[in-house]
């Protein structure tokens, strides 16, 4: 058997407000170790929030979801959060960097808090990443002086950080332009492919989509 | 709690520098208040408890006179109805029996600090046509001065001389102003018993206390008893001082039946201004704890919008896999550095404001002693300050950094 990073079964998800709606109908599906999967689907799928589930920062759902054999549901929240620490690396739509700090802080952070590298080894490993996605000469700035572009690309460094089991991303490129976004498409494809690394990532873009090893497409929160 | 979230409060405060030093500011400013405030309250409080107490003894022993002995006849049927006209006090001399006796063995007793006898009498002081009540008190001038520091509210004359010269006194300012004589002049004064006596002014004393100064002289036990023709061991009080005053009340009532005399406290004495100052230093807390908290809610304000601001921030470092935990520690070194800060700024300032204010000149009719504004400096309000300030300052950041680590990421990246 093929080693199962992701595990997801009979996973129900409601939003109570205004009006209870069943926003995903059991979604069943795994993605093995290393694969580069696109979550697609029409605005309102509900493959945003299926991500959000997947990444442990929404814990209200019914059914199952194993990440790295670990069944996710029920955990208490430092369980959480140490998982998402270690095993999970997120790209937001919008950046989401910490304003107040630089470029290499917001990419050190998450090392920090892991504590395995010591402080000098989490800063090399950051300018590393840093220089891997071309943003390296940014590393002194503060995030809020950065361009749009940039932004992102330091969002991605701090989600690669941790050498997490799997990368999300909900529509990582898409505020680039497209010579960055495929770019980013590329790097990815490469940390899947190299490092073993399982991608999951949220698109709205066909072009990209055909492009990775796997496709799951959700119309009207069910997987079609 | 690790250097990490430290990094990031630090991180948080250093961007939003003005805010936190208006915040530091808020809980500088009112720990200092607390402490000007107290320390010049409380000061006061002190100067005028001092004062008061200066002429009030540990313990007094005296004689009482009562009216209402029970009769002879009531004595010998008590169980008739005996019904005596016109009863009237016998003649009962004043003095403390074996009065000497029992100032030397309070004297020998190791809780007791000094003893003074004394022997109080009504005169009416005369110089020409002006004729006023009043009293002296006849002292035992070493024992009265090491008990009443007297030597240091003479104005002018000397106290010494009370004891070498005949028929000399020491004289209140008040009454000296009234009578319109001063050091070196001459005046009569007759006792209640009618006899008249040239006396010389030796010197004028103040104590502070109007009820001294306007009425009473010192002089010489020996000088007294002469005025009112009784022997030499004739005294009419003894003064205590003791080692730890609150055995006062206890002493007295154990002195009381071992010498049969009347005996009063200090406490009993000045039942009306220890009432005053309880109450004085319960408004003083009122007051300083009213200004911490005004400085708390500050802090909470400024926390609280600093935590509103921060919403996007706590929803990312949560995604990155801070915890709970991380989150409130955050938020609640933000506020224990708030704290910490002010409140030791406070402190210096208010220390400051304290001493700027101690160097006031001040000069009052009334308190010859003193010269400037009384001030405490006791370190016990520096320490309530600092502890109230800083406890203040944690309640204060630990509600809105609770609130922040409850923050459900997801709801906050959905907007």
């Amino acid at each position: 058997m093929e080693d199962k990073v992701l595990e997801i079964a009979g996973v129900n998800k409601y939003f109570y407000n205004p009006q209870q709606m069943q926003v995903l109908k059991d979604i069943s599906f795994s993605i093995t170790a290393g694969t580069f999967a696109a979550l697609t689907g029409k605005s309102g799928s509900g493959k945003s929030t299926l991500l959000y589930l997947l990444s442990t920062m929404d814990t209200d759902f019914e059914g199952s979801i194993r990440i790295h054999g670990e069944e996710v549901r029920g955990k208490p929240g430092p369980w959480l959060a140490r998982f998402r620490n270690e095993h999970i690396g997120f790209v937001f739509q919008f950046h989401y960097l910490l304003p107040e700090f630089t470029a290499l802080d917001n990419v050190k952070l998450p090392a920090l808090k892991r504590g395995r590298l010591s402080g000098e080894a989490a800063t090399q490993k950051a300018c590393d990443l840093l220089e891997l996605l071309g943003v390296k000469d940014q590393a002194g700035k503060r995030t809020a002086l950065l361009s749009g572009g940039q932004q992102q690309r330091v969002a991605i460094a701090r989600a690669l950080i941790n050498d997490p089991l799997i990368i999300m991303g909900d529509e990582p490129t898409g505020n680039l332009d497209s010579y960055n976004a495929g770019l980013v498409f590329d790097l990815f494809k490469k940390i899947s492919s190299e490092n073993g690394q399982t991608i999951l990532m949220v698109t709205h873009d066909e072009d990209f989509a055909r492009r990775t090893d796997r496709m799951i497409h959700l119309v009207d929160g069910k997987i079609a | 709690m690790n250097r990490l979230q430290f990094y990031i409060a630090f991180t948080h405060m250093r961007s939003k520098l003005k805010q936190t030093i208006v915040a530091t500011a808020g809980v500088a400013f009112g720990i200092a208040v607390f402490i000007f405030m107290v320390s010049f309250i409380v000061g006061v409080g002190e100067y005028t408890w001092a004062v008061s107490m200066s002429q009030t003894p540990d313990v007094r022993l005296y004689n009482e006179v009562s009216a209402n002995e029970v009769s002879i006849l009531q004595q010998q049927y008590p169980a008739d109805v005996n019904i005596v006209h016109h009863v009237k006090p016998k003649e009962e001399m004043l003095n403390l029996k074996d009065g000497r006796q029992a100032v030397k063995q309070l004297s020998q007793d190791p809780r007791v600090q000094a003893v003074a006898a004394s022997l109080s009498t009504q005169v009416f002081y005369h110089l020409g046509a002006v004729n006023i009540n009043g009293r002296i008190l006849g002292i035992d001038v070493e024992a009265e001065d090491r008990l009443f520091n007297l030597s240091d509210k003479i104005i002018t004359g000397s106290l010494e001389q009370l004891s070498t010269r005949p028929n000399s006194l020491v004289m209140g300012a008040g009454l000296a102003r009234k009578l319109n004589v001063s050091t070196g002049d001459h005046l009569t004064v007759t006792t209640n018993r009618g006899g008249s006596f040239l006396v010389t002014v030796t010197g004028i004393f103040k104590t502070g206390l109007t009820a001294i100064d306007d009425e009473q002289s010192y002089a010489s036990l020996n000088t007294v008893q002469r005025l009112l023709g009784v022997p030499a061991s004739y005294i009419t009080d003894i003064k205590v001082r003791l080692h730890d005053n609150e055995q006062a009340p206890e002493l007295a009532a154990a002195w009381a039946r071992r010498f049969d005399y009347s005996a009063s406290d200090w406490q009993q004495d000045n039942a009306t201004l220890l009432a005053s100052e309880r109450l004085r230093s319960l408004i003083v807390y009122g007051v300083a704890v009213t200004i911490l908290m005004v400085a708390g809610f500050g802090i909470f304000n400024i926390l609280t919008m600093m935590i509103y601001e921060k919403m996007k921030d706590i929803a990312i470092l949560k995604a990155m896999g801070f915890s709970d935990r991380d989150v409130r520690w955050i938020f609640l070194a933000q506020a224990l550095t708030i704290g910490v800060a002010g409140a030791l700024a406070g402190l210096c300032f208010g220390f400051l404001m304290a001493w700027g204010i101690s160097k006031v000149p001040y000069k009052s009719d009334i308190m010859i002693s003193l010269d400037h504004l009384p001030v405490s400096f006791d370190i016990i309000y520096y320490v309530t300050a600092f502890c109230f300030g800083l406890i203040t300052t944690t309640l204060a950041g630990f509600l809105p950094s609770r609130k922040a680590a409850k923050l459900d990421p997801i709801n906050i990246i959905r907007g």
